[in-house]
């Protein structure tokens, strides 16, 4: 086997840029802008006095592990610099359903939440909460750069899985890293845009850390809609947009971009790999394409493309040293960043990626596809971007995913297709069988039979993350047959009040054991699908403080068709609901909404 | 119902039920209607869940010759013939 060869890019090593830079807040300094949004607006020495206020809660608590989620980036910013002065360390959540946050939360010495978000942690402090104390200057407190600051939870991973744990040290090369490449192309009053979160690695370092330490002022929210994004982004001297290629497929599409072209000075995508479509509208409209990072939790990032540049090769990291390894020639990364793989000893751990990758003589490489997307099949191989390729092809799909698994002997290709207006009128016209044996026909001119795919969704839009990610488990959600929702019949609206005729659908999985001869509707299964038609009424999920009056005076059975009613007061504070035939009431009662009462400052 | 068609009835269900085939009823396959291939689409993986299924129901063997296997799989009516002859 021959040896694999290292690589490295990118020349220029990184001089420092350091996070706790932006505390100098002298009297000059002190009003330099951190944050934005919101009608607000952060300057630094706000910032240090919040710092310097919540570190010594931090610290009269205990410091030790703190749960953090925060919806306002300063609010996420003011939590890491006062956890790195008190010697603490962050859990960062990947989202806020009560599940993730409980899991997360077993252990820590309390949490870091906005004031609305319920939790059950023993303490718990509101980052901007305001808090007495002046700042003090940062004298004095030696801060450990190699001990854990951060530990990140990717999403939707049920069962104990170890958080990826990031030093100070970790976190400040990462940004140096990107002060190097892409410094010279923001100037200092750049200000920066984002539609990711900074709950996960790729948000926390490109729309929090970086700006924070090169003194560039940031959003505090997420901008998901181009109409309240791209204004705010031409109103700046000067911008820059962290995204993912789903938002910005939607960003990009008409002309609209194009309003940003005189300010808009980079434009980040990361997540998912950037289709050549969208990166070539970027770059019609603003004169050049996104900077695409690859990287991951793990790793941190390892190489940058941008297409009107480079084409398609990626650019290694200064810091990064790539090899082609194994005989799927898989990606190999050695660097100082990376948190999980085998340690070198020198402050190195080399780790090796999912994806495949072709190196060149100048240190570049192309990417090839992920190794766990080719599978084998009654012996024959497929390789699952070909077939999503194809299916894209056909006029009536317009995006494709594909996942394995088994439900018999072998396993099999299950095909989720977003379809396109021509196919939606198909889909209207003809059985979800016709169509997806259709498409499989159409693959047999270039597929073996086996690998066809033999189940089929339709699906208004694939089932991404927040970080733009597909992850299989959610395309095998798709699939599972287990019924949970009623069968809609008809329904009216007004914007106070939304009518729901249902029926019980009879394979309902909450059927099973309740009960055995009996099958009732369980109550809790009503009052889900109230809360549903009611975050269809106020456009998000409601936020039950308490539910009174509650009664189930009659039992629903399956295969009955039932009224659902609900109704929001006129100071919205209020749900009223009930679910109710011709003849019988089966749940009725009161919801109030808001934050939850047991909150502690 | 006459044995056969209650016999080719529970094939139309064997065959859903042992290759989780979606979307389709038993009254909707077509007795006579290609199993393989065409008509229903069955591939070679289906046919080995199908024989195993077939083994374990009726204690039927399928043997190894292609050209009888092509005949027996036929459609569910052929199918239906060979079961009613062969079992135990």
């Amino acid at each position: 086997m021959p040896p694999s060869s290292k690589r490295t890019a990118y020349k220029t090593r990184a001089a420092p840029v350091r996070i706790f830079g932006a505390l100098d807040a002298g009297e000059q300094a002190g009003r330099l802008p951190v944050a934005f949004g919101a009608g607000a607006a952060f300057d630094r020495a706000d910032l240090a006095q919040r710092v310097s206020a919540l570190a010594a809660a931090l610290a009269d608590a205990g410091s030790g592990r703190w749960l953090l989620y925060t919806e306002s980036s300063y609010a996420a910013a003011v939590s890491l610099l006062a956890l790195a002065r008190a010697r603490g360390t962050a859990i960062l959540a990947p989202n806020r359903q009560p599940e993730t946050l409980r899991r997360l939360g077993a252990g820590v010495t309390g949490a870091l939440l906005d004031a609305e978000i319920p939790c059950d942690a023993v303490r718990r402090l509101v980052p901007l909460a305001p808090r007495g104390g002046k700042a003090t200057r940062d004298a004095g407190m030696e801060l450990d750069r190699d001990a854990p600051l951060v530990e990140l939870h990717s999403s939707g991973t049920t069962g104990a899985r170890k958080g990826t744990v990031k030093t100070l040290r970790h976190l400040e090369d990462e940004i140096s890293a990107h002060e190097a490449i892409f410094g010279a192309l923001l100037p200092g009053d750049a200000r920066i845009f984002a539609t990711v979160p900074h709950q996960h690695i790729y948000g926390l370092l490109f729309r929090l850390l970086w700006p924070l330490a090169s003194g560039r002022p940031f959003s505090t929210e997420n901008l998901l809609h181009p109409q309240e994004l791209l204004p705010r982004m031409a109103e700046s001297p000067a911008s820059a947009l962290v995204s993912t290629p789903a938002h910005l497929r939607r960003v990009a599409a008409g002309t609209g971009l194009s309003s940003v072209r005189a300010t808009c000075r980079a434009v980040f995508s990361s997540g998912s790999p950037l289709d050549a479509e969208t990166a070539k509208r970027v770059a019609e409209q603003l004169g050049f394409a996104p900077h695409e990072i690859l990287g991951s939790t793990e790793t941190g990032g390892v190489a940058v493309r941008q297409r009107s540049a480079h084409g398609e090769s990626w650019l290694p990291f200064p810091h990064v040293e790539i090899e082609r390894s194994g005989p799927d020639g898989r990606l190999v990364v050695t660097s100082p960043c990376a948190s999980e793989g085998e340690s070198l000893g020198d402050g190195r751990r080399r780790y090796s990626m999912g994806d495949r990758i072709e190196c060149s003589a100048d240190g570049s490489f192309l990417l090839l596809g992920r190794a766990d997307r080719i599978v084998k099949i009654g012996g024959k191989r497929l390789s699952l971007p070909d077939m999503e390729r194809e299916l894209e092809v056909h006029a009536w799909v317009d995006q494709a995913a594909l996942v394995v698994f088994e439900h018999g002997s072998e396993p099999r290709v299950h095909g989720v297709i977003v379809p396109s207006a021509a196919g939606r009128a198909v889909l209207e016209a003809q059985e979800r069988r016709t169509v997806g044996a259709a498409l499989a026909e159409r693959l047999a001119g270039h597929f073996d039979r086996v690998l066809l795919p033999r189940r089929w969704r339709f699906v208004n839009e694939l089932p991404r993350d927040a970080q733009g990610k597909l992850p299989a488990a959610a395309l095998r959600a798709l699939f599972d047959d287990r019924v949970r929702d009623p069968i809609p019949v008809r329904e009216t609206r007004t914007p106070n009040c939304i009518e729901q005729r249902l029926e019980v659908p009879d394979e309902l999985a909450y059927l099973e054991g309740h009960f055995a001869g009996t099958p009732i509707v369980p109550g809790v299964v009503l009052l889900r699908w109230m809360r549903s038609a009611a975050a269809e009424l106020l456009g998000e999920a409601p936020r039950v403080r308490a539910i009174e009056a509650l009664k189930f005076p009659s039992v629903l059975r399956p295969g009955q068709r039932f009224d659902l009613r609900v109704e929001l007061a006129d100071d919205r504070t209020r749900l009223r609901f009930r679910a109710a035939d011709a003849e019988r009431t089966f749940a009725s009662g009161r919801c109030l909404l808001g934050p939850p009462e047991d909150e502690t400052p | 119902m006459g044995t056969t068609e209650a016999l080719e009835q529970e094939l139309k269900e064997l065959i859903i039920d042992a290759l989780a085939l979606e979307d389709i009823t038993p009254g909707e396959i077509d007795s006579e209607a290609a199993l393989f291939v065409e008509g229903l689409g069955l591939d070679s993986i289906d046919a080995l869940e199908l024989a195993m299924a077939l083994e374990e129901r009726y204690e039927v063997k399928i043997g190894d010759d292609p050209e009888m296997n092509q005949r027996i799989f036929a459609s569910v009516r052929n199918l239906a013939a060979f079961v009613e002859e062969n079992r135990v």
